[in-house]
């Protein structure tokens, strides 16, 4: 009887993998490959419950963010970093936006800029017309962003998540500031 | 004439006696078969030759001294030195978990903090939009 349950547990094991990959599309790995730098993080339940033990405290990011991942039940992340532009085709990110255009997902956030050549999609996902997932895909001419986080969260912690962890918040005038900076440094 | 007599007598008494004791004689039946046995008990009877073990070479000089004579501080010693051992596997196995429990938490963090600067990205791109409307904008 063991036996049988060990060979049930070994043939779906795959099966199983398989259901977590599905966080993270298959196609963008492909990528890991042309990129000059990579950062993966792969974190599911129970990991996310282990990393948080270790947050203190006494360290208000690290307070925030074990508020922040208390109901997640994963964070996915894959960051491509390319030597030059082009390295990826925009036919490969629609390929990737075309994920989230399923029922349950919705684009909040779409941002082309011709400019800068920076692209921001913003995807949430709702159940019970309650965020239960977001997904952001950031493609930049030299770097292709995927990020998913699954579980329920709360508008108030994204802000925290936008703002916060070492990241310096992004207004108007701190953008003016920055501006008039880069106009001096260029006089 | 009797002297001389006399010792060729004596001479041929020992050339009788010489060729008595030196005449060919074949070994009795079954006594190569008692010598192997022999030799094979001899070995039998000799204890295997002892090698110096690590255990002899450390602990038998410690546990010579008079203290350890006695078997009671003899299992002392070795509840003590298997407590050592406990206690070591235990410091070390919360330290390596310590460690992965850090790795795991820079993991955490670095995904929070691409996360956040993506929304920041997102954010900024967005409040551009709002002073530039060259840029398209979905919301």
């Amino acid at each position: 009887m063991q036996k049988k349950w060990l060979w049930i547990l070994l043939l779906a094991s795959p099966l199983l993998a398989g259901a977590q990959d599905a966080q993270i599309p298959p196609d963008i790995q492909k990528l890991s490959a042309r990129a000059k730098e990579t950062v993966e993080v792969t974190m599911d339940g129970p990991m996310l419950r282990w990393a948080s033990k270790f947050l203190s405290a006494d360290d208000p990011d690290e307070e925030r963010a074990a508020k922040l991942v208390a109901n997640l039940t994963g964070i996915y992340v894959r960051s491509f970093e390319f030597d030059k532009e082009g390295a990826y085709t925009s036919a490969e990110v629609d390929e990737l936006r075309s994920q989230f255009h399923s029922p349950g997902w919705s684009r909040v956030v779409g941002v082309r800029s011709a400019a800068e050549g920076d692209n921001v999609d913003i995807f949430f996902k709702l159940e019970n017309d309650k965020m239960a997932g977001i997904v952001i895909i950031a493609a930049e001419p030299k770097e292709l962003t995927f990020v998913n986080i699954v579980g329920p969260l709360e508008l108030d912690q994204l802000a925290d998540l936008g703002g916060e962890f070492g990241v310096p918040k992004l207004d108007r005038k701190t953008l003016k500031h920055a501006e008039k900076a880069e106009k001096g440094e260029q006089k | 004439m009797t002297h001389k007599t006399e010792i060729k007598a004596k001479i041929d008494g020992v050339d009788a006696a010489l060729k008595t004791a030196l005449c060919r004689q074949s070994a009795p039946e079954g006594f190569a078969d008692q010598v192997l046995a022999r030799i094979a008990a001899q070995n039998l009877a000799q204890p295997p030759e002892r090698r110096n073990s690590w255990f002899s070479l450390f602990m038998q000089p410690i546990l010579t001294q008079p203290i350890f004579i006695q078997p009671v501080v003899r299992w002392a010693a070795l509840a003590a030195f298997a407590t050592a051992m406990i206690f070591g596997v235990y410091i070390y196995n919360i330290r390596r978990e310590h460690a992965q429990g850090e790795a795991a938490k820079k993991q955490l963090m670095l995904a929070l903090r691409v996360a956040g600067s993506k929304l920041q990205l997102a954010k900024s791109k967005v409040n551009d939009m709002n002073t530039d409307p060259t840029r398209h904008v979905k919301e």
